[in-house]
C-alpha cells in the first residue's frame, strides 16, 4: 500500500509555500513514524518535515529547490 | 542547496490530529490568532498542544511596523461578539493559559481597551481556572485605556517594547517613541491590581548586548516583572531583514542576566515568542496556584 506524503497546511495563507532545502531521507530508505523526512524553508526559518507513517521512500517527487505549496506532494512512502 | 539559516532556526512543520482541531475551531468560530497573521513558526508546536495566540479588534492594523507581517491598512467596525467566540474557542481547546492580544486601533477612542477587558470577562466567565495573559498595543501612550484594560484584572499584562532605544524609532515607525513605551509598562505596574508586568523584546535587529542590558535595566525600573526575549524572523520579503542571527549561547547569556538583574521570571531563545509557553510563567511565579 502507498502512501502519498504532502506538505501538511499549517496556516491559511502564503506561509504555507516553502522550497525544499534538503531531502533527510533516498529512495529506499526506511522510516519509522515522526522521522524528519526533508528539511524545507519559508521566508522565516527552516523546517523539518516528519513522516506520518512508517514505511520505505518510494519515490521522491519534490526536488531541492522546488517551492511547494501546502497540500503539494513531497514523496510515496510504501 | 542548503537552508539559509543557521543550524538552529529550525522548527518542525508538523500537523497532527490536535493541530487540525486548533485549525478547525480558529477557522469555524472566525478567529484571529497572531500565530498565523505573523506566520509564527512556532504554530506547528504550539497548535499541536491545542494552544493559540488569539489576535482581536480584527486582523488589520492601523500602524505599519517594519518587522510585521500583520496587514496593514483601515480597519472594520468592531465585532461585537469577537470576546464570545474567543471565549468559546479558549472553552473548546481547554486553554488553560490564554493570551490574547490584538492590533493596534489608533481610530478607536480608546484603543480598543473595553474590548480587550469584555473578552478577557468573557473568557473567564467561560472558563473557570484558566489565567488570563494579555499583550496590548501602546494606546499612544494614553493612561486611561490601560487602566481599563487593567479593572478586567488579567493575570499577566504585556507590552512589548520590542527593541532596544537606539533602533526603536527604525521599527516602530514613529507614532510614539521608546520612553511612551516604558511608560505603558510604568502605568501598568503603578495601577495593577493583581496583574503580573511583562514586556518582549526581539534580538537580531543590530542591538549590542549593552544595549539590551540597558533595555532590560529600563524595564525593571518601568515595572515589568517578566521579559521574553526571543530571535527576529523575517515573515517575508516585505519586511526588514534580519541583521545578525544570535547564537543559542548569547540567549542563555541574556537569560541569566534578566534573572541576575532582578526579573522573576525571564526566558530567551531562538523561538521565545512573548506568547511561547507563557504559561510556564505563572507556574513558576505561583506554582500553588496552577498546580493541577
Amino acid at each position: 500500500m502507498s502512501y502519498e506524503v504532502t506538505l501538511p497546511s499549517l496556516g491559511e495563507d502564503a506561509a504555507d509555500l516553502a522550497t525544499v532545502s534538503q531531502w533527510l531521507v533516498k529512495e529506499g530508505d526506511t522510516v519509522a513514524e515522526g522521522d524528519d523526512l526533508v528539511e524545507m524553508t519559508t521566508d522565516k526559518a527552516a523546517f523539518n518535515v516528519p513522516s506520518p507513517v512508517a514505511g520505505t521512500v518510494a519515490e521522491i517527487l519534490a526536488a531541492e529547490g522546488q517551492e511547494v505549496r501546502a497540500g503539494g506532494l513531497l514523496c510515496i512512502l510504501e | 542547496m542548503g537552508s539559509p539559516f543557521p543550524d538552529w532556526i529550525k522548527q518542525s512543520w508538523a500537523s497532527g490530529e490536535s493541530s487540525e482541531f486548533t485549525k478547525s475551531i480558529v477557522s469555524r468560530l472566525g478567529l484571529h490568532t497572531v500565530c498565523q497573521s505573523a506566520r509564527c513558526p512556532n504554530q506547528g508546536e504550539c497548535w499541536e498542544r491545542r494552544t493559540a495566540t488569539f489576535m482581536i479588534l480584527g486582523n488589520v492594523c492601523t500602524r505599519n511596523c517594519s518587522f510585521c507581517s500583520v496587514q496593514s491598512g483601515h480597519p472594520e467596525a468592531l465585532d461585537p461578539d469577537e470576546p464570545a467566540r474567543v471565549a468559546e474557542a479558549v472553552r473548546e481547546l481547554n486553554i488553560k493559559h490564554a493570551v490574547i492580544t490584538s492590533v493596534t486601533r489608533d481610530d478607536l477612542p480608546d484603543g480598543g481597551a473595553a474590548h480587550f477587558a469584555r473578552t478577557v470577562e468573557a473568557v473567564r466567565a467561560a472558563n473557570p481556572g484558566t489565567t488570563v495573559e494579555v499583550l496590548v498595543p501602546d494606546f499612544l501612550g494614553a493612561e486611561a485605556p490601560i487602566r481599563t484594560v487593567l479593572a478586567s484584572v488579567p493575570e499577566v499584562f504585556g507590552h512589548n517594547i520590542e527593541t532596544v532605544e537606539r533602533l526603536y524609532d527604525s521599527l516602530r515607525r514613529r507614532k510614539i517613541g521608546y520612553r511612551d513605551a516604558l511608560r505603558v509598562l510604568g502605568t501598568a505596574a503603578a495601577n495593577q491590581s493583581g496583574s503580573i508586568v511583562k514586556s518582549a523584546l526581539m534580538v537580531g535587529h543590530g542591538e549590542t548586548p549593552a544595549e539590551v542590558r540597558s533595555t532590560l535595566g529600563d524595564l525593571l525600573a518601568a515595572g515589568c516583572e517578566a521579559v521574553a526575549i526571543g530571535q527576529y524572523l523575517r515573515p517575508s520579503p516585505r519586511q526588514r531583514r534580519v541583521t545578525e542571527f544570535i547564537a543559542p549561547e548569547q540567549f542563555n547569556k541574556y537569560e541569566a542576566m534578566a534573572r541576575e538583574m532582578g526579573f522573576k521570571f525571564a526566558v530567551a531563545g531562538p523561538f521565545v515568542r512573548s506568547s511561547y509557553r507563557s504559561e510556564e510563567l505563572l507556574q513558576r511565579l505561583n506554582p500553588a496556584e496552577t498546580d493541577e
